[in-house]
């Protein structure tokens, strides 16, 4: 169900970060190669895919984009469950939204599938004369953290396709049977299926 | 687009076969999209038969209209709030003497509610029948006005979150140029006289409808919205209530009866907690909904845990946002109806209904991404209130207030204690982290 062949692979990939820092422009504009100055806030979360060519292989994405606001985040583990890859969004205008990013990169260390693959996107890049977080600040960031880093601009569309790319080529060509993308999605009251479930 | 095509994809697939061997007028028509306006101002797209459903809802609500009115000619006007409350809204004490007729009455009402308010008279209706006017008549008649007055101009962490100020550029969010660019490109120039402080998360709700998306619908969303969160601060502002008090307003017409609408639907009607905190009251309507669904329509349920599908995916918008955000309006509203007046459980029959509809379509889904589409394929189209009404009460099985309430019940203490181990884990993680 999960991967398909060699040269197909599914993978289920969420959007976490503070809320009005781009996580639904970001896919919009991959998706649709869109972008709304006014877009409507997530509520729960919205699912998208796409697909993308890599080398001679394809990986079809399964998009999750949750909502930003920190009581949603009780939501979040449904949707980061089993996910092949992350990408955490921060705002480069906001400082907050930086340390709200580095809360998900702890909390993804801590909870998520350990093959996870993780990018920090610092969007809104257009916005320079607005900036409070600094490239360098963050690329030290997602160095020491393993992650790897871009700056993006959803509004511009600069790095938005190279992200999902870049992440696409880092995925691990063979999935672990045992740990599909989509695996895992149901929290049960108790009944042994928890012990199964890497982060419940 | 999926491994698997479902039975519609197939039939579209031959649909645009046969056109191409023989065009006709019909099947070039059926596969035009067009833009339209809905009930309420939404812009809706979809094909000639939507607008076709679209007219015949219109003058079904003509129709409803005509049936209102001679109630209100044989029975006087007001005749509903002298019926037994048989839903759970706010009821009213009553002399024996008019026991009988008002029982009558509640049956008429029950009934007459399920098939539609027309919606001229929705906001007279919904105020009595939710309790809002009750509400309202235990607070001075300025209540509204000077809790607006009172908090205007003040910061707290709900405005910022429905102004979407940051804490740390908090002083110059936007600058007038910048505001000045953002009017010349919508052609709004004269908005700028209007506007004092630019919030966002306000022309986020519903962009592009023609009342909510302007300087006057957002100003009156936002006093409602933080008039609010001044008055229960536990729910301070979450997102999702934007998307129902936006549609309270144009429902109710009235900010102030907006407001009212929005206390009792999060204080009576609404389970608790759906919007505090970690929406632990969310969580359980979602647990109970699994249980509820495994209940109702079995095979879909098996059929997507074996898919590692889990329901509150979908559904946890639908709960929060009260479908607002994934039915056409008029059919949002015609749950509404039901909502006030039988409170809370219609969630749950609305819900089912979605999944209930489609099960054959669902039962043939091998993936996640069908199973999506398929539901928001079809919630997008459901223009005939109807269709989704009379199986949400008639197919799904009767459920009553009580058996809810009871498996709320059940699941409270499971949820409570994951969230919590949820925070602790967390709180570990940012000791360990720092």
């Amino acid at each position: 169900m999960a991967t398909i062949g060699h040269n197909n692979l599914n993978a289920k990939l969420v959007l976490l970060g503070d809320m009005g820092a781009g996580k639904s422009s970001l896919v919009l504009r991959f998706v649709k190669g869109q972008f709304l100055e006014f877009q409507e806030s997530t509520i729960g979360a919205a699912f998208f895919s796409q697909t993308l060519a890599v080398n001679d292989a394809t990986v079809k994405f399964e998009i999750w984009d949750t909502a930003g606001q920190e009581r949603y985040h009780s939501l979040a583990p449904m949707y980061y469950r089993g996910a092949a890859a992350a990408i955490i969004v921060y705002d480069i205008t906001s400082t907050d939204s930086f340390s709200r990013a580095k809360k998900w990169v702890q909390e993804l260390q801590k909870q998520g599938n350990p093959n996870m693959v993780m990018a920090l996107a610092g969007n809104k890049a257009d916005l320079e004369d607005k900036r409070k977080v600094t490239a360098e600040e963050a690329r030290v960031y997602a160095e020491e953290n393993g992650l790897f880093f871009m700056e993006t601009s959803a509004k511009s569309a600069a790095n938005v396709n190279e992200i999902f790319y870049e992440i696409a080529k880092r995925l691990p060509r063979a999935q672990p049977a045992q740990n599909p993308p989509g695996m895992v999605l149901v929290d049960r009251p108790a009944e042994g299926s928890r012990a199964a479930s890497c982060c419940s | 687009m999926y491994g698997t095509q479902s039975k519609i994809d197939l039939a579209l697939e031959y649909q645009s076969q046969i056109q191409i061997l023989r065009p006709s007028i019909h099947s070039r028509r059926a596969n035009l999209t067009v833009k339209f306006q809905d009930l309420y101002g939404f812009t809706v797209e979809g094909n000639v038969d939507d607008v076709n459903v679209l007219n015949e809802v219109r003058e079904k609500v003509r129709e409803r209209n005509r049936v209102w009115w001679a109630l209100e000619a044989s029975k006087g006007a007001n005749w509903y709030l002298h019926s037994t409350n048989i839903g759970q809204g706010g009821g009213r004490a009553l002399k024996s003497s008019l026991k009988l007729s008002s029982l009558a009455n509640a049956i008429t009402l029950k009934r007459l509610i399920r098939q539609g308010i027309p919606p001229v008279l929705r906001p007279k209706v919904w105020f009595s029948l939710s309790g809002a006017a009750k509400k309202k008549s235990t607070v001075p008649e300025s209540y509204y006005d000077d809790l607006t007055k009172a908090v205007e101009g003040k910061v707290t962490a709900a405005t910022r979150q429905i102004d979407h100020v940051r804490t740390d550029n908090n002083n110059n969010v936007f600058d007038i140029h910048e505001i000045w660019d953002w009017f010349s490109d919508h052609h709004l120039l004269w908005g700028l006289t209007l506007l004092a402080w630019f919030p966002l998360d306000l022309p986020r709700t519903f962009p592009g409808h023609p009342w909510l998306d302007t300087a006057e619908g957002h100003a009156a969303l936002r006093r409602v919205l933080v008039g609010y969160s001044f008055r229960d601060s536990d729910v301070g502002y979450c997102q999702g209530l934007n998307y129902v008090a936006a549609l309270l307003l144009l429902v109710m017409k009235t900010e102030e009866d907006a407001f009212w609408m929005l206390a009792v639907l999060l204080e009576n009607v609404l389970v608790n907690d759906c919007y505090t905190n970690n929406l632990s009251g969310c969580h359980v309507e979602q647990r109970v909904f699994k249980d509820l669904l495994a209940k109702k329509c079995p095979r879909i349920a098996t059929h997507l845990e074996a898919m590692e599908f889990d329901v509150s995916l979908v559904a946890t918008e639908w709960f929060l946002c009260l479908f607002s955000k994934s039915l056409p309006s008029e059919t949002t509203l015609r749950v509404w109806d039901v909502l006030f007046y039988e409170g809370a459980k219609v969630i749950f029959n609305v819900a089912l209904a979605i999944f209930k509809m489609k099960e054959d379509e669902l039962l043939l889904t091998h993936h996640v991404g069908e199973v999506i589409s398929v539901l928001q394929r079809t919630t997008h189209h459901l223009f005939d209130p109807d269709d989704l009404l009379t199986v949400a009460f008639d197919k799904i099985g009767s459920m009553t207030s009580n058996t809810i309430s009871k498996e709320r019940k059940k699941q409270e203490p499971e949820v409570m204690k994951e969230l919590d181990q949820r925070l602790r884990r967390l709180n570990s993680l940012n000791v360990n982290g720092k």
